[in-house]
């Protein structure tokens, strides 16, 4: 074995498992490491006679492969479509991974944030550093905008001090844009680097990582802890192969905590069986959450679909337009949303629908930060993460399967979250009272009296 | 209950008598996916080209489309259009595919429009062998007129004096339906026609 090896390389690939032929490097760099053995190769799918299993995504699941005859190994070849967008893992496909020794991490850090903890942050902070250095898993269970991201920064830079890897994953891309920024202010020393589908990869060594937990797919024993953010937001929750991937991409001892305002029962006992809790039921300025207020909305979807927008739904915009308060309308569904669209654009023709595979998703929710426009229309994807100040929020079909308690509670968790304005509307429109929406209030009444549920 | 091949999620199914005795239609993509893609049932004919049959216009959902099909080389996709090109392909004709070049194929580990006709249950004859590794889509129309010869006809084949139907996954400016029908006619076929997926505007 050599000891010459090209750092690029190597602080490319450590703790990733990548493909071979779509590296940022000539192959004939790979190819010199891998004789070298600096680097290892993996094949992409280890097949037996009774399954298939692709050593990226870990996916195992018959109806997410196809075999195929293959023109380049020249018979059957299976690929994992599970994780396609990441570029196709085939069993001719091999995967890469760093084998030699990895760099040493920078140890000087400095934290910039210049906030005070509130004496309930500073608690949970410092539960959640002993958890760490223990290495056991810890959830922050805080109410929404309890300032639970300020909460995780101690224990982030005790980790950074220590030359450790660290990743903060949240399932959805909106997460990681709303915290990219403040996590790059915080630390400004730090080798940052923010990964989500679309973002732009650099070679460089980060020590800290912003991932969609999509992106974990593709790192393997590559962090010494990972904090998961609103890890029970879709689809990590129902997807049990991104649960994995976060597994995957810790090293074996490395723990595992999460955050969140509204963790499943499920999320709960795991931790309450092998790790710690810390929870927070105020908020970092003091105030109460906003209790849900409930306004009957009878056959919203007929009058929409008629092209006439329910009058109490006019009366509710049209007051946040004259106050000049900036409003979200969350909707169920996307067509019934794009119905309503030009409804409301006779209202303001500033007024903009949002969802996920939306074009525009991210310029809105920016021109909405900016008072640019006065509100947005949007599906479930604006629930949670995102922060404007002076928000009024209306739920339309709030009585809807999507709309669970969770959902609710998060959704109302938008409100108020400003220490200039600490209260706002939080209307649920409905055709109907649901468990899922008296169980969301109750929860939130139950909280503000100071009692939590764990 | 199945995945939907492009969005995967699951395809909502109610029980019926059709499914009970296995007389329904299979479907492989969800309704939501399908209600994207927009039928052209474009015809035309050109000099050389007896017909020109095109099934859907190029849009976004059609973009996404080809680009999981060839380019992140999801071969299953190939499943997605197989009923429609099932219906427009029927006959009596000769179905030749539009060739890829050998080296081209073993990069993208499959020939795409081969799938396609596996996947419709089309029986199809490869008849002509791509001279050039070039694609289409890289050149200006300018280019793309004043080029050799693509196509040649394969080495042991004889052309009947017959009817034959070339397909493609997508026609733009139709260089390529040219030079395929080209070589065809001058080796003796009477009538050259064409079936494409897409029908593209340059």
């Amino acid at each position: 074995m050599t000891h010459t090896f090209d750092p690029a390389v190597r602080d490319f690939l450590t703790g990733r498992i990548w493909l071979r032929l779509h590296t940022p490097f000539p192959t004939e760099t790979i190819d010199a490491h891998i004789s070298s053995k600096h680097i290892k190769t993996i094949p992409g799918i280890t097949s037996t006679k009774a399954r298939h299993f692709c050593n990226r995504c870990e996916n195992d699941n018959p109806s997410r492969f196809t075999t195929f005859n293959c023109a380049k190994c020249q018979g059957p070849c299976t690929y994992c479509r599970h994780c396609l967008k990441m570029g196709r893992v085939s069993s001719c496909t091999e995967l890469i991974s760093w084998n030699g020794e990895p760099p040493t991490y920078a140890t000087d850090h400095s934290l910039a944030w210049q906030g005070t903890l509130t004496p309930r942050q500073q608690q949970a902070s410092d539960e959640l550093t002993n958890s760490t250095a223990k290495g056991t898993p810890h959830l922050i269970y805080a109410v929404c905008g309890s300032g639970k991201t300020e909460i995780l920064f101690q224990p982030i830079h005790k980790l950074l001090l220590e030359g450790k890897r660290v990743c903060l994953a949240a399932p959805r891309v909106d997460v990681i844009l709303e915290l990219e920024p403040r996590l790059r202010a915080a630390f400004p020393q730090t080798a940052i680097e923010a990964l989500y589908g679309g973002a732009e990869s650099t070679t460089a060594a980060p020590q800290l990582i912003l991932a969609t937990t999509h992106q974990l797919y593709r790192f393997r024993h590559a962090f010494d802890a990972i904090f998961v953010d609103e890890a029970d937001a879709f689809p990590y929750t129902a997807d049990e192969t991104l649960q994995r991937a976060v597994r995957k991409a810790a090293k074996p001892s490395a723990p595992i905590h999460f955050v969140t305002a509204t963790p499943s029962d499920k999320l709960l006992a795991d931790i309450k069986r092998s790790g710690q809790v810390s929870t927070i039921n105020r908020r970092y300025h003091g105030h109460p959450l906003p209790v849900p207020r409930y306004s009957t909305l009878w056959n919203y979807t007929k009058h929409i679909q008629k092209g006439i927008l329910p009058k109490k739904l006019i009366t509710w915009t049209t007051q946040c337009l004259t106050q000049q308060k900036p409003f979200l309308i969350f909707f169920h569904t996307i067509a019934l949303m794009e119905a309503a669209e030009p409804l409301f654009q006779q209202l303001d023709t500033r007024i903009h629908a949002v969802h996920a595979a939306h074009p525009d998703r991210k310029e809105h929710v920016q021109a909405l930060r900016d008072h640019k426009i006065p509100g947005l229309l949007t599906t479930t994807i604006l629930e949670r993460g995102i922060t404007i100040p002076n928000v009024q929020v209306a739920v339309v079909g709030a009585e809807q399967l999507i709309f669970n308690k969770g959902a609710l509670i998060q959704i109302g968790g938008r409100v108020g979250r400003s220490v200039h304005y600490p209260t706002g509307d939080f209307v649920l429109f409905h055709h109907g009272i649901t468990y899922a929406m008296d169980a969301a209030k109750n929860d939130i009444i139950q909280l503000n009296k100071g009692e939590i549920r764990i | 209950m199945n995945e939907c091949l492009l969005c995967q999620q699951a395809i909502a199914s109610t029980p019926s008598w059709q499914a009970l005795l296995g007389l329904e239609k299979q479907t492989n993509i969800c309704p939501d996916c399908s209600k994207k893609f927009q039928r052209a049932d474009n015809k035309e004919e050109s000099d050389i080209l007896d017909r020109i049959t095109s099934l859907y216009s190029y849009n976004e959902a059609m973009r996404e489309y080809l680009h999981q099909f060839k380019f992140l080389q999801d071969i299953r996709l190939a499943e997605v259009f197989a009923d429609e090109l099932r219906t427009s392909l029927i006959g009596d004709a000769i179905i030749v595919p539009i060739p890829m070049h050998p080296e081209k194929k073993i990069q993208r580990t499959f020939a795409h429009v081969d799938e396609l006709l596996t996947s419709a249950r089309i029986p199809y004859m490869h008849l002509l062998e791509k001279l050039d590794t070039v694609a289409m889509g890289e050149k200006s129309k300018a280019q793309r007129l004043a080029m050799k010869p693509l196509f040649a006809v394969k080495k042991g084949t004889t052309i009947l004096p017959s009817t034959y139907i070339l397909v493609d996954d997508i026609y733009t400016t139709g260089t390529t339906l040219c030079h395929a029908a080209t070589v065809l006619k001058e080796a003796g076929a009477t009538r050259v026609e064409a079936i494409t997926l897409i029908r593209a505007e340059r």
